[in-house]
């Protein structure tokens, strides 16, 4: 096997070094998806509480990056509308001068409609201009509705629990001064209902996804599938040298001559994953990326890998055997493989794809391969669990036998 | 009671897919054991089409095949376990070495271990391969590599030995090697079904002659008696011609 270094190269090295750049290129992808922050113009210019419990909330929530003062200086709510309408924010949020005192009026009032028997002694603040609160919220027009969604839910939030407090603090000001009943300030408010994240999976796996999870099986996955080009090459050879003439005419079916290859490809395919799986576990981590965590079905794992290669071989024999010419199977073999692969997920994993999209991924066998792998990884699933991925890739193989076999045997009683 | 020919061939067509016209029409033949039968014809005679379907590489689209009383329609493994073939292409890989490549085709035909290891060397040793034998047969001259050729379907004693022109476009020297040894295995009870164009060489090796025309036997018998039969010609190629005609054949 040595003698042939640049055979070896194809089938092991290039695959490793796929993976590794693959992984490195598309982490900063997977980090936008997941952890990116939207960066955000905040002009406060309500030096009251609504103002400043905006401006902690927003910066407590770790999903925005706030700006509010461009070289030194405060940034205005019109230079705030530039900035975004400029395309260098996607939004930018403009609280009003007077927004702690008009949100404090308007509760006084509701307080007060509720018991008019004591609006009288309802103190309401006469200077404030505006009769209803109006924080703006300047928006790129190119910014995704779920940012949008994201910074109004943020804001309701934060207005919301000024609101609530207030109305407390009125509340507490009535009953002391008109029923001699003394008040205290809630303690923790607002922290009554507690929000826990947690992944589902079995077991309580603490395995959290990234881009390593996705990158390393996929592109493993990829390379496999692409044992189709040898492996066609190989027969397509074998038919042209007229090798394959001798071995008709021996005893035993080419079937067996078949199922001998096939045994073959599929252990390089078993080797190519091993060493795919290891680059994530021990390469991937040098160059500062998190390991590959394998979670803890080992079995369910090698049989996930075991059913993509022998998916990947069925495929290969099958185009080897009814491409005519080398150059057919190459290109029929390559394209087709980049074709499995974008619609399985490889590229574009399929949670980010169109629906439509997401339906006609689930017929490329690297999809069930791919599910497969995050269900062992990320949800810590078993040999049951992926029992219907693995199911769909031995079918995929059998058919693809199955149809060589039929092929075969139809071309030698034409021929 | 009449016994059976060791090969029988009755009424063997082939019309080959997108073709109108027989490439072989009702073809029949007797070949007894431990003859040596030399089928002889021009280009696109039919004699390829015949010996592979001899072979089994080729279904006939009808007739019938008997080889060693197995049927090829319902024996065919029976047969295949009993022949040798050696095909008129180099069958061989050529990223292997001699020993590998006869390694392999030796083990297809359930050769193993020493016995193989042993026969290999033997027979590398007669066709004067020793040294080459891990060589890769891509470097390998033509004439060396018809040798290996004939030894990857030899290795495991054939009964019957099929061979689709075994000396075409090699030296002199290589086609004595192998001359010399389709007679050996020949008088160790070997029969053998050969094709070929050299009138000479099959005149000199072969017991029995038949001479094959547009997909039928034309003429047949022992050199000798084609000879005495044409009283107007003096070689078998002077009978080659009468039949066939001196016109050029693609």
């Amino acid at each position: 096997m040595l003698r042939d270094i640049a055979g070896l190269a194809i089938l092991f090295i290039m695959p490793m070094a796929l993976i590794l750049i693959m992984t490195l290129l598309q982490d900063n992808t997977f980090k936008a998806l997941e952890e990116n922050k939207i960066d955000i113009i905040l002009v406060n210019n309500d030096a009251g509480e609504l103002g400043q419990a905006i401006e902690k909330g927003l910066d407590e929530a770790d999903f925005f990056d706030i700006t509010d003062s461009i070289s030194d200086k405060q940034v205005t709510a019109k230079q705030a509308y530039s900035l975004v309408a400029n395309g260098k924010y996607q939004m930018a949020i403009v609280i009003p001068a007077d927004a702690t005192s008009c949100i404090r009026n308007n509760v006084t009032k509701q307080i007060a409609s509720q018991i008019p028997d004591l609006a009288e002694y309802i103190p309401i603040d006469s200077t404030v201009k505006s009769e209803k609160l109006d924080i703006q919220i300047l928006f790129d027009p190119i910014t995704k509705s779920s940012f949008k969604t994201s910074i109004q839910s943020a804001l309701m939030q934060f207005t919301s629990k000024i609101e609530s407090q207030l109305a407390f603090k009125i509340y507490g000001k009535i009953f002391k001064e008109h029923l001699e009943i003394d008040v205290k300030e809630p303690e923790n408010f607002g922290s009554l209902i507690t929000f826990s994240e947690k992944y589902a999976t079995n077991e309580d796996s603490r395995i959290i996804p990234n881009s390593v999870q996705h990158n390393v099986p996929a592109w493993t996955l990829f390379a496999m599938f692409f044992i189709v080009i040898p492996l066609a090459g190989n027969i397509i050879k074998e038919r042209e040298s007229g090798s394959v003439l001798r071995l008709k005419t021996m005893p035993g079916s080419y079937s067996a001559v078949l199922l001998g290859k096939i045994s073959i490809y599929f252990f390089i395919g078993l080797i190519q994953a091993a060493l795919m799986i290891s680059i994530g576990v021990f390469v991937l981590p040098l160059f500062g990326l998190p390991s590959l965590v394998l979670g803890s079905n080992f079995i369910a794992l090698f049989a996930i890998v075991a059913a993509a290669a022998l998916a990947a071989v069925g495929f290969g024999v099958l185009i080897g055997t009814i491409a005519t010419t080398h150059e057919q199977a190459s290109i029929f073999g390559a394209v087709s493989t980049v074709i499995l692969a974008a619609l399985g997920g490889i590229w574009v994993p399929t949670f980010i794809m169109p629906e439509i999209m997401r339906k006609i991924s689930v017929m490329s066998p690297m999809n069930w391969a791919l599910n497969g792998f995050y269900d062992i990884f990320l949800r810590d699933s078993d040999i049951y669990g992926i029992a219907p991925y693995i199911g769909l890739l031995i079918l995929f193989f059998g058919i693809s036998v199955a149809i060589t076999y039929l092929y075969n045997k139809y071309n030698r009683s034409i021929s | 009671m009449t016994t059976q020919p060791y090969i029988s061939v009755k009424e063997l067509c082939k019309i080959y897919p997108n073709s109108d016209t027989f490439a072989v029409k009702d073809l029949s033949l007797d070949i007894e054991k431990g003859e040596i039968f030399g089928l002889l014809g021009p280009n696109g005679a039919g004699k390829t089409t015949t010996i592979s379907m001899l072979c089994s590489l080729l279904s006939p689209t009808s007739g019938k095949i008997i080889i060693d009383k197995h049927d090829m329609a319902v024996e065919v493994n029976k047969i295949r376990k009993i022949v040798g073939v050696v095909p008129q292409d180099i069958t061989l890989y050529p990223k292997l070495t001699a020993r590998e490549n006869l390694r392999f085709f030796g083990n297809m035909y359930g050769l193993k271990g020493k016995e193989l290891r042993e026969k290999i060397d033997f027979y590398l040793e007669e066709f004067g391969l020793i040294n080459k034998r891990d060589k890769r047969v891509e470097t390998f001259s033509g004439g060396m590599k018809r040798r290996i050729n004939l030894l990857a379907g030899t290795l495991h004693n054939p009964d019957i030995l099929f061979l689709d022109e075994p000396t075409v476009g090699i030296d002199v020297q290589s086609r004595l090697v192998i001359i010399d040894f389709l007679r050996k295995l020949n008088s160790e009870n070997t029969t053998i079904v050969y094709t070929s164009h050299h009138m000479e060489e099959a005149q000199g090796l072969c017991t029995k002659i038949g001479i094959i025309d547009k997909g039928n036997i034309i003429a047949t018998g022992s050199p000798q008696q084609l000879i005495s039969s044409h009283t107007d010609c003096e070689s078998l190629e002077d009978i080659f011609i009468k039949h066939t005609g001196r016109q050029l054949r693609d």
